[in-house]
């Protein structure tokens, strides 16, 4: 089995949004943002128990863990159920971070780039 | 930074020493109104008596040889430059009439010989007056009596001035109807008056002890000879005063004041002294000023109604005669047509200005914010409901109330006032007079007003408007209360972080537009939290005799939103019903609705917890929902509850499950009859929770081979490979879905997803459009159409999108 004990709806989040940088579809997405994301997602509670991910918009790839490749341009934090709502359209992430429910650390600039349209969307069976 | 100053009333907004200025509104109204006691204290500022507090402070040589007497000259300083125009204006106002009864007062000069032909003195003062303080000089143009009608309206409200600021003339002969201070030129005084000079200068004095902060010492004075209603007078109108005054320092400092001044002028302050409360009374001033302020570019008419009152209060001496006189004058109708015109003109000021103080606090506080806002030319921020909001609550078209945001609704108090006085006019009698409702609604008050002392009136009025004072915080509660402070704390740092760009603004804004939308949606949607089903409100088959064999049959039919209503039906009819449940739930799956599809499916499975397909129903929609272990739970109950498999899943294994474990019994499952198409959904279900997407495809296909004519087997394969981003293949299987269920919900938006995930987003536009035409409630799609709109620059469509305005869409991006 290639994942382990599944435990965060943005598991599968992430794992579509690796497989969809790895087609064409995702080029542009590269040459338009170019930027390097670090998203810690908690399970219930800000600040704990965060899985890190990191999607690399420069290079078109996801990884598990903090970003190796020096500083990434924006980090963000979330619960598990904010990420899934900002991901799929279902909260704007101004108003996460209106609410607190995103923090970020680094660039602005970089963060206003990330919007939900770079993240594929679940279908449903 | 300066946003979160407006939007708090930061520091720059309060006003040192300035009454509850710990309420930010108030202290902001308390700044922009509250100028008049600061007016006399600057002016007046180099009282010998006063406590050298400032080092701006100016002192005259000379001592006096009696309190007050060094106000036998004219000295009227520069008032210290800091404070805005607005306060500027106020003291020209303020000036210009105390200027004009001052020069009366010292000049001994009776008014009818001063009167409208005599400006001799007015030259005069004005020259001093543009040495001290040149930039007055527009306002104080103003002053000249000729130019200036009587307005009944400014009668009123300087007999209140009067009382207050000159109280030495008018207690007297507002009480007596005697002409007392211009004793000492007129001929022939019907009344003997009390030394009014001394008196005059006494009580000054006593004005100017207050500026320093310092208490009033009692000074031996010469009998006065006061009358008891003299005394009265002076109590009443110096305890008001002294309020007013004093409004800064506590009450038994202005007490203690009150008391000092009364023990020298030998009057007994206990017996009969009216309490007038100091919130009242300062609320009326307050408006007052206010309402001259707003007038300070005007004509000052009240300067001219002083001099003008004081002629006729010189030839008549009194108050009824007076009345009398100026209607010989000007007609009867003269007052009320003047009166009305004042009032519009009044009515207009308040709709513009809002209804009351506190309103006009508060809009002056939005109308800043919107200002600040409307800096940024950006036109779509310029367009945000946002901005809309903020003028619309600085021009006082909203006013929040009640947490509510209403229209306001009336906001001339004059008219109101004068209704309220319309009914009680039985005084008309009395005098015999037949006049339009208007005129007698101002003689009453004003004949009121002259035999009950203005501070009757005082009281009245400040009854009414006590109302707004309790609205104003009102106002700052439920504005803080809409955490609409912390959005600008967090605005604020961020802007103070200086890390937007221009098109940042942009987003911010729409993103505000779009927290509202949300939170408007939240409120529609609050019934519908996790598991609990929600019914339509409308449903044509309540009643129906067979809803359920109208559902299966609409269902068959592929009308699932009809379907859904008849289902609906039939569930409300039959609670117990669990294929009334279960097929409901499947509509709502079809119709792309997860939430409503888990409800109707526990609520099936409440009836009866072993239906298979009510099992995987629930497996899968969990699974769409990213909801694994729920997921899991269910696809484990599946196997456990088939009565083939049932023997394979120990019964232990339920209390934890592990994915591992359950993926092993169903391959078990699997091996044991691989012609079961069931036993390959499960497992294809099963892949997709644990993202092995090329095992799930190729279960599903397995199934498929078995059922070549299952649309939905069809669908979970096209969404299996949409996930694992083979977008290409899953439009052929989404394809073959629709091929056999035209008005398969789910397939469209699916097949919309896909295309939006190659990002062919104005294709995808197409489907979510069909979708939704199929059924408005599918919110997913929504959301994923507003995201297509955006990739595919077309945010012109946003307003139909966001107002769910189909037609408009359908027609837009036919398919």
């Amino acid at each position: 089995m290639p994942d382990s004990t599944p435990q965060l709806k943005s598991d599968t989040l992430m794992k579509q949004m690796k497989l969809h940088l790895s087609t064409d579809a995702s080029k542009e997405l590269t040459k338009k943002i170019g930027l390097v994301y670090q998203i810690n997602i908690a399970p219930k509670k800000l600040g704990f128990d965060e899985v890190i991910y990191v999607v690399d918009l420069k290079k078109g790839e996801v990884t598990k863990g903090p970003y190796e490749g020096g500083k990434p341009d924006a980090t963000f934090a979330f619960k598990d159920d904010d990420f899934v709502k900002v991901a799929t359209g279902k909260m704007n992430p101004q108003i996460a971070f209106m609410r607190g429910a995103m923090k970020i650390k680094g660039s602005l600039s970089a963060a206003q780039k990330f919007t939900p349209d770079i993240f594929p969307k679940p279908s449903k069976m | 930074m300066a946003m979160r100053d407006l939007v708090t009333g930061g520091a720059a907004c309060a006003v040192p020493g300035s009454s509850s200025s710990s309420n930010p509104v108030a202290a902001l109204a308390s700044a922009l109104i509250g100028s008049s006691s600061k007016t006399t204290q600057e002016r007046l500022k180099e009282l010998p008596t006063s406590i050298p507090t400032s080092s701006d402070r100016q002192y005259y040589p000379e001592a006096p040889t009696l309190p007050g007497s060094e106000f036998d000259q004219e000295h009227y300083l520069q008032p210290s430059a800091q404070g805005s125009d607005f306060l500027h204006g106020f003291r020209a106002a303020d000036r210009g009439q105390f200027a004009d009864v001052w020069d009366e007062i010292h000049h001994g000069q009776p008014p009818h010989l001063q009167g409208r032909a005599s400006q001799s003195h007015l030259p005069k003062f004005e020259h001093a007056f543009h040495q001290v303080n040149s930039q007055l000089q527009p306002t104080l143009d103003g002053i000249t009596p000729d130019d200036h009608k009587l307005s009944p309206r400014f009668f009123v409200k300087d007999l209140t001035w009067l009382s207050n600021h000159l109280f030495v003339v008018v207690p007297s002969f507002l009480s007596l109807g005697i002409e007392v201070h211009y004793e000492s030129t007129n001929p022939s005084p019907s009344v003997t008056g009390p030394p009014q000079r001394v008196l005059s200068n006494f009580l000054h004095s006593f004005l100017d002890s207050s500026r320093g902060g310092i208490p009033f010492h009692p000074a031996p004075l010469p009998g006065l000879g006061l009358s008891e209603v003299d005394k009265q007078c002076i109590r009443d109108r110096t305890s008001i005063m002294a309020r007013h005054m004093f409004a800064d320092k506590s009450d038994e400092f202005t007490n203690a004041q009150v008391d000092a001044l009364l023990c020298s002028l030998d009057i007994d302050n206990s017996v009969q002294a009216k309490g007038h409360i100091p919130g009242r009374f300062s609320e009326l001033e307050d408006y007052w000023n206010e309402s001259q302020g707003s007038r300070q570019a005007g004509h000052l008419p009240a300067n001219g109604w002083v001099t003008e009152f004081d002629q006729h209060r010189a030839q008549q001496g009194d108050p009824e005669l007076w009345a009398l006189s100026f209607e010989r004058q000007h007609g009867v109708n003269g007052w009320a047509s003047e009166f009305e015109r004042e009032q519009s003109q009044m009515a207009q000021l308040g709709q513009t200005r809002g209804a009351n103080i506190s309103d006009f606090a508060a809009m002056e506080q939005t109308r800043m914010l919107a200002h600040t806002l409307a800096q940024n030319n950006d036109p779509k921020f310029q367009n945000s409901k946002f901005l809309q909001f903020v003028s619309k609550m600085s021009r006082g078209e909203l006013i929040i109330d009640d947490n509510q945001v209403k229209p306001s609704t009336s906001g001339d108090w004059a008219a109101e006032y004068q209704h309220e006085y319309n009914g009680g006019l039985s005084w008309a009698d009395e005098f015999g007079h037949t006049k339009a409702s208007a005129n007698l609604a101002l003689r009453w008050e004003f004949n009121h007003s002259l035999s009950h002392g203005p501070d009757r009136w005082v009281n009245e009025f400040s009854a009414e408007h006590k109302q707004p004072n309790l609205v104003e915080d009102q106002w700052v509660d439920e504005f803080s209360k809409l955490h609409i402070q912390d959005w600008a704390d967090e605005f604020g740092h961020q802007v103070g972080e200086g890390a937007f760009g221009n098109e940042s603004t942009d987003n911010w804004a729409s993103a505000y537009d779009e927290y509202l939308n949300e939170q408007m949606a939240t409120k529609q949607q609050s019934g519908g939290s996790r598991g609990v089903y929600v019914f339509s409100e409308m449903n044509p088959y309540v009643g129906h005799p067979n809803p359920l064999k109208e559902g299966q049959e609409l269902f068959r039919k592929g009308l699932l939103s009809e379907a859904v209503l008849a289902l609906e039906a039939e569930v409300i009819k039959n609670p117990d019903n669990a294929e009334g449940w279960r097929l409901l739930g499947i509509a709502h799956a079809e119709n792309d609705d997860d939430q409503q599809a888990i409800a109707s499916m526990m609520k099936a499975q409440e009836v009866d917890p072993t239906n298979l397909e009510v099992l995987l129903a629930l497996g899968v929609s969990h699974t769409n929902e990213l909801e694994q272990a729920a997921a899991l739970k269910y696809l484990y109950s599946w196997l456990l509850h088939h009565p083939k498999y049932g023997t394979l899943a120990p019964r232990e294994l339920s209390e934890s499950l592990h994915y591992a474990d359950v993926a092993r019994l169903f391959d078990q499952a699997a091996q044991m009859s691989p012609e079961d198409a069931d036993v390959h959904i499960v497992l294809g279900v099963l892949y997709n929770l644990s993202r092995e997407y090329d095992k799930a495809i190729s279960s599903f296909q397995t199934a498929l081979k078995l059922r070549p004519n299952d649309y939905s087997l069809w669908n979970k394969l096209g969404a299996t490979q949409a996930n694992s981003i083979q977008s290409a293949d899953a439009i052929l299987a989404y394809q073959q879905a629709l091929d056999l269920k035209p008005n398969y919900v789910r397939a469209w938006a699916n097949m919309g997803i896909s295309y939006a995930n190659q990002g062919m987003y104005e294709e995808s536009v197409r489907y979510y459009v069909r979708a939704l035409a199929m059924n408005p409630k599918a919110d997913n799609a929504w959301q994923y159409l507003r995201i297509s709109l955006s990739c595919a620059s077309r945010n012109d469509m946003f307003e139909a999108c966001d107002s769910r305005n189909l037609d408009v869409l359908q027609k837009e991006f036919p398919l």
